[in-house]
């Protein structure tokens, strides 16, 4: 066992949850982007993307770990990045390039709301985890310091 | 004559349970977020380590090696059949930063014990000067 096991722990959880808010930015940037993918000659809109999570510990040390009897505590990574499948909303647009025969424009799925909520449980999540490396970090100074 | 007491041994071993401990409640806070994911928890008991080491190999010869059995006294277990959140994760984010508080203050306080252990040492073989 290394003693930064603790630390990358946390590391890793730092980053999956910059993942998360990158993601989300992506998508609140996005909100109105009509032409997101051309399929066939046909512009779509911009589909809202949903990072997926998962506990890290298929490597092998970590079923090592496990067998010793000791913490399998590997930390988190992002799996993938999905695609959120609600359909889209079709708004009432005629002048709109993107307009079909009847006038209506399909905008993308993405609700400002839910990303708030998703950003502030992100950030509020991010600093758990620093508070969590900070406190790491303070034990392993203080053991520094036996004997002095 | 033992010139490292009982008392070295015990807290260094007290030191490790809080290790494993800060592991645990990182690896916790870390999968905050990570749909389905069951929180874990330390358990130190010395029952637990007492009844391992009674454990011995059944052996048809004596030179066989016994079992290698020796226990770190705790055992890490999975919190299951609770959510605390709708996604299926159960990880109290309050609890477990109450626990890493707790666990730090706990850590330097054992580490503080063991450096005056140490300074006593060296008192001693200075012959108080």
């Amino acid at each position: 066992m290394s003693i930064f096991q603790v630390i990358n722990t946390s590391a890793s959880a730092l980053t999956a949850q910059r993942v998360r808010m990158d993601v989300i930015s992506s998508n609140m940037a996005n909100m109105d982007s009509t032409r997101g993918k051309l399929v066939d000659g046909e512009w779509q809109p911009y589909r809202r993307k949903i990072v997926v999570t998962q506990p890290q510990g298929d490597q092998f040390s970590s079923f090592l770990n496990k067998a010793m009897g000791s913490s399998d505590a590997d930390g988190v990574k992002v799996t993938e990045i999905v695609e959120d499948e609600t359909p889209f909303e079709l708004i009432y647009d005629p002048d709109h390039p993107d307009a079909n025969e009847e006038g209506y424009v399909a905008m993308p799925n993405v609700d400002p709301l839910k990303e708030m909520v998703d950003l502030i449980s992100s950030t509020r999540s991010y600093e758990a985890n620093v508070t969590a490396m900070n406190a790491t970090k303070g034990m392993l100074m203080k053991a520094l310091e036996i004997g002095k | 004559m033992k010139l490292f007491s009982n008392t070295i041994n015990q807290l260094e071993q007290a030191i490790n349970q809080s290790t494993t401990k800060q592991k645990v409640i990182s690896n916790n806070i870390a999968n905050v977020d990570t749909p389905n994911y069951k929180a874990q928890d330390v358990r130190f008991n010395q029952s637990f380590n007492n009844e391992l080491q009674k454990l011995s190999a059944n052996k048809t010869n004596n030179k066989h090696i016994d079992f290698g059995t020796t226990g770190n006294g705790f055992q890490i277990l999975t919190k299951k059949n609770s959510n605390y959140q709708h996604n299926g994760n159960n990880v109290d984010i309050d609890q477990e930063m109450t626990e890493i508080a707790k666990n730090q203050i706990q850590y330097n306080a054992l580490i503080d014990r063991l450096s005056s252990k140490f300074n006593s040492l060296k008192t001693v073989i200075k012959g108080g000067n």
